[in-house]
């Protein structure tokens, strides 16, 4: 840091003053700079070269692997297709990659503004689940029966995500304004319901949906285990999104609530109208921040049997011939998560900048 | 007075243990502009609010256009339907354009087309000579702007009474009279006009009739020409000089 006093910036500097000013400002700053600078250097250096330049791409040379050499991707190639596809029947996968397809564009178009209506986001999602669902569990025009038992990797992962995320957040606006009722009753009822599931881990929750549910409810009210689960994964992400929905509510001010009632508007307009795009406004980085975490949360489903993307790459290690090979692995399922996670906080970050810029 | 659109009477309000209106009594009639003014506190807002159901009160009775102004919601939605009201901080809804501001309220309170809605809006909008604004947000606007963009999107309803919170209170002086300009357009094509205000220039020059408020009672009323000149009552006398210090 310089002693020298802030001033104004009379003109832009150029690239270069500006580097010598922000970086190599004094002894102290040249000498943090380089050291690192150095170090940066040397870890992206060998990132590199174990990643890519002494890495072994091809199964063929898979003999080569563990000697001496980079990252050994031939597990990549190899069992690529079981992370990223689970269980789901060999042949049929081109079903799976299809439905992956459509729930991703599904999840892109309802980023978009223009879908924003109450009738085409609604229309939207049901059309995107019923393809994907379609698609991957087939039984009709000649396309094999896939029970959801064997729905794995990928598709499956983003399946939840998305089903959570929907029917969650759907849930937690009922949540958030039956919080707010005049009805002490259901006020209360709810508040106690969201601090009960708040205060359960998602996995006794998600443990109890799978296993305890059929023990207690007739055989026709089970439904499948992944709808339990999904249902109950809802439920846990709906009382945290809840709270932060209730919490845009709170920031409205009053005036925009008595604007809406001398204008004689009905109830429900006011709710969907006003209250709600200003309340998911005002949050929208909470909002993101929980899609992000429900996201990787979903790996947590491996526990109660589930194949979805993080349990085929742990399978993959497990099977023996790639024990060896668990970092590449990782690496591949990180490389995933980022891609997604990354896309949604960057989507959030659009989507603040336009809101600044005052549209909705 | 010939036919009364706005009659209250006894109306008491009780904020916790402190009783804001202290049973007052006053009649509207139509095409009339009436102004009520007094020191801070004394009940003029909290009176207002009351005409169009946004304050609950405890004792007396609301009637406006023959309508019971209560706790019976549809009654009170039929009342609000033909109530404009204009705020002090405007309270347009900030996450919508001027002219869906205008739009929305049409579509869902009185389920008119968008096509018809937008078509009031933009003529309405035009007269106030907010046309070219009417894709801004309301935060791209000034403080007299917004006000007018509030006026209209409350005539946008064809409204048969116009209440008017302190609209100029929010806004820098330069920008007073644009505000005030429409409200005395208003009142001069005869709409009924209740205003809280402290332009006493407005309540002089427009205003039928003025009343002043003290401690939640309407302790005097009458032609402009006798409150300003003639106050009878020596609260009015002393609530005159105050402001012509101003």
């Amino acid at each position: 840091m310089s002693n020298t006093k802030r001033q104004p910036p009379a003109h832009k500097l150029n690239w270069y003053a500006s580097l010598r000013k922000d970086y190599f400002a004094g002894p102290f700053d040249t000498f943090c700079t380089l050291v690192l600078g150095l170090l940066i250097g040397w870890l992206l250096f060998r990132l590199l070269d174990w990643g890519i330049i002494k890495a072994v791409w091809s199964t063929e040379h898979k003999d080569l692997c563990g000697y001496e050499t980079g990252a050994c991707w031939a597990v990549i190639q190899d069992r690529g297709r079981l992370i990223l596809f689970g269980l789901f029947p060999y042949a049929e996968q081109w079903r799976s990659t299809l439905a992956c397809l459509v729930i991703i564009a599904t999840m892109g178009l309802s980023c978009l503004p223009v879908f924003w209506t109450i009738r085409r986001l609604p229309l939207l999602w049901i059309s995107g689940f019923s393809i994907f669902v379609g698609l991957m569990r087939g039984g009709f025009w000649g396309l094999s029966l896939v029970t959801s038992e064997q729905w794995g990797g990928l598709s499956l992962t983003i399946f939840i995500f998305a089903s959570v995320f929907i029917f969650g957040m759907g849930l937690a606006v009922v949540f958030a304004l039956a919080r707010q009722s005049n009805m002490v009753v259901i006020a209360k009822g709810i508040g106690l319901l969201i601090d009960l599931l708040r205060s359960l881990p998602l996995l006794t929750l998600l443990f109890a949906a799978a296993v305890i549910i059929p023990l207690l409810t007739p055989d026709w009210l089970q439904g499948s285990k992944l709808m339990r689960v999904i249902i109950a994964f809802s439920f846990f992400f709906a009382a945290y999104q809840a709270e932060i929905i209730r919490a845009g509510l709170q920031s409205i001010p009053s005036g925009q609530n008595e604007a809406a009632n001398a204008l004689a508007m009905p109830y429900w307009s006011k709710v969907i109208d006003i209250q709600l795009p200003q309340a998911f406004r005002n949050t929208l980085p909470s909002t993101i921040n929980q899609a992000v975490i429900t996201f990787k949360e979903t790996s947590i489903v491996t526990i109660i049997g589930f194949f979805e993307v993080m349990a085929s790459g742990n399978a993959v290690i497990g099977s023996g011939e790639w024990t060896q090979q668990f970092v590449e692995v990782y690496v591949f399922l990180a490389v995933i998560y980022f891609i997604f996670v990354f896309g949604l906080s960057r989507y959030g970050a659009w989507l603040e900048t336009r809101m600044r810029l005052g549209h909705v | 007075m010939s036919d009364m659109v706005i009659s209250l009477s006894n109306v008491t309000k009780y904020f916790g243990t402190f009783e804001v209106l202290k049973g007052v009594c006053l009649n509207v009639s139509a095409g009339e502009t009436l102004v009520i003014c007094g020191p801070s506190g004394s009940g003029k807002s909290t009176l207002l609010r009351c005409m169009n159901g946004l304050e609950p009160y405890d004792k007396g009775e609301i009637s406006v256009l023959g309508l019971p102004v209560g706790d019976d919601m549809s009654q009170l939605t039929k009342v609000r339907k033909k109530v404009g009201m204009v705020f002090q901080n405007f309270n347009l809804f900030s996450h919508l354009s001027v002219l869906e501001n205008c739009v929305l309220p049409q579509m869902r309170s009185l389920g008119i087309s968008q096509f018809e809605a937008q078509r009031e809006a933009q003529s309405q909008l035009s007269r106030m000579h907010l046309d070219i604004h009417a894709e801004k947000f309301p935060d791209q606007l000034s403080g007299g702007q917004q006000q007018r963009v509030a006026m209209a999107r409350a005539l946008c309803m064809k409204p048969e009474i116009m209440l008017f919170d302190e609209p100029t209170s929010a806004l820098d002086p330069e920008m007073v009279s644009e505000v005030l300009d429409v409200m005395q357009n208003l009142a001069s094509r005869k709409m009924t006009i209740v205003c809280v205000t402290h332009e006493m220039g407005f309540a002089r020059n427009v205003a039928d009739r003025v009343a002043l408020m003290y401690r939640g009672s309407i302790i005097e009323q009458g032609t402009p020409n006798k409150i300003f000149n003639a106050p009878e009552h020596s609260i009015t006398q002393d609530f005159m000089k105050s402001v012509n210090h101003l």
